[in-house]
């Protein structure tokens, strides 16, 4: 029971808000590079407002999340409110949650679904410093008119190489939405991104 | 019979939790709690109505199966730093799914717990009790008893 009081309140008005939400992310992931204001972060919540409103939007019962390090705390709060369970294996999770980007994060290890079922992959949500005053890197692909200029921070150079990878599996392979603080930005596996400027 | 229950600690929770999911509104809002306890009222979830499923086995044994659906409301509210007050209560009455979250949470401080135990929960479980008994009884007058006699040598 002393867990459970530090346990923290969900959405204030959870019908609306996680329309909203879905609203917000459905943007996100159709226009990739443009950042969409998703609203303040929630009381109580050690999580940015985005971050917190896409959890308690998207998960419910049948969506395994996977914790980066320990989060006993958000677990809890998170199974409270929408009933999900926790993934212990990266590839059984239908969700990640990934606070501090490092060199230990391999794409592959996430569930890459199958050319038959290509919508049971993983979706890993990364919480960046910022959305912008990053290295520039040209976005192509699938919802973007000619080339979106996007410079994000605190990505590695390694992790745009597994990108490439990923996104060469398409139809499989993972979907990629950044959160920082109250705003998202979405990176479906469509979407090519050049190494270098003007490639 | 109640009385013993509820002086059992162990099941002092899940008693009260009981009476007050079979109260009414009308028999909590008698005792609602004074506004200085409630203006720290949090709502980790506000009132919400949904559906469980019930099962049952016939006899009481027996696999399970199910019944059918029922519509339940369950809320869950934190005064201040206190701890979590739940209700789960069969129908969708939200009025008193939240006042009954109250006092759960009341009743899990020992500065409430004496008083409310005093006032709220033990005349309720004593009428619901009596209620009960007098189903019971209403119902124990047209019971019917099946005999089947042995064939052959007893």
């Amino acid at each position: 029971m002393n867990n459970m009081s530090t346990l923290a309140a969900g959405l204030p008005d959870n019908v609306h808000d996680t329309q909203q939400a879905f609203r917000w992310v459905l943007d996100a992931l159709s226009r990739p590079g443009l950042p969409q204001a998703m609203g303040a972060a929630l009381p109580g919540v050690p999580l940015g407002g985005a971050m917190a409103r896409l959890l308690l939007s998207l998960c419910d019962d049948e969506t395994p999340v996977w914790w980066q390090g320990d989060a006993q705390v958000l677990q809890n709060w998170l199974r409270f409110h929408t009933g999900a369970s926790v993934a212990t294996d990266k590839n059984a999770a239908a969700f990640a949650v990934i606070n501090q980007l490092d060199d230990t994060l391999v794409l592959n290890d996430f569930a890459l679904a199958s050319a038959e079922f290509p919508e049971r992959s993983s979706t890993l949500l990364i919480e960046l410093p910022a959305l912008s005053g990053g290295p520039d890197l040209d976005w192509r692909g699938p919802g973007i008119a000619n080339v979106q200029r996007v410079s994000l921070q605190g990505l590695t150079a390694d992790f745009w190489l597994q990108w490439q990878t990923n996104q060469a599996l398409f139809p499989q392979g993972v979907d990629i939405i950044f959160t920082c603080g109250d705003s998202v930005l979405g990176l479906p596996r469509t979407t090519r991104v050049s190494q270098m400027e003007g490639v | 019979m109640t009385s013993q229950t509820l002086s059992n600690p162990a099941l002092d929770r899940k008693a009260w939790l009981a009476v007050l999911a079979r109260s009414s509104w009308l028999q909590l809002a008698a005792h609602i709690p004074a506004p200085e306890i409630l203006i720290n009222l949090e709502r980790v979830r506000p009132p919400e109505i949904g559906m469980v499923m019930l099962r049952g086995r016939i006899g009481g044994t027996g696999n399970p199966f199910n019944l059918g659906e029922a519509t339940v409301v369950r809320s869950a509210v934190r005064l201040g730093n206190g701890p979590l007050g739940v209700s789960y209560a069969l129908g969708r009455d939200k009025r008193h799914s939240e006042l009954a979250a109250i006092f759960d949470a009341l009743l899990q401080d020992p500065l409430h717990y004496t008083s409310l135990m005093h006032y709220l929960i033990k005349p309720l479980a004593h009428a619901q009790t009596q209620a009960t008994a007098a189903i019971q009884n209403k119902m124990a007058s047209s019971k019917v008893e099946f005999f089947t006699f042995v064939r052959g040598e007893a």
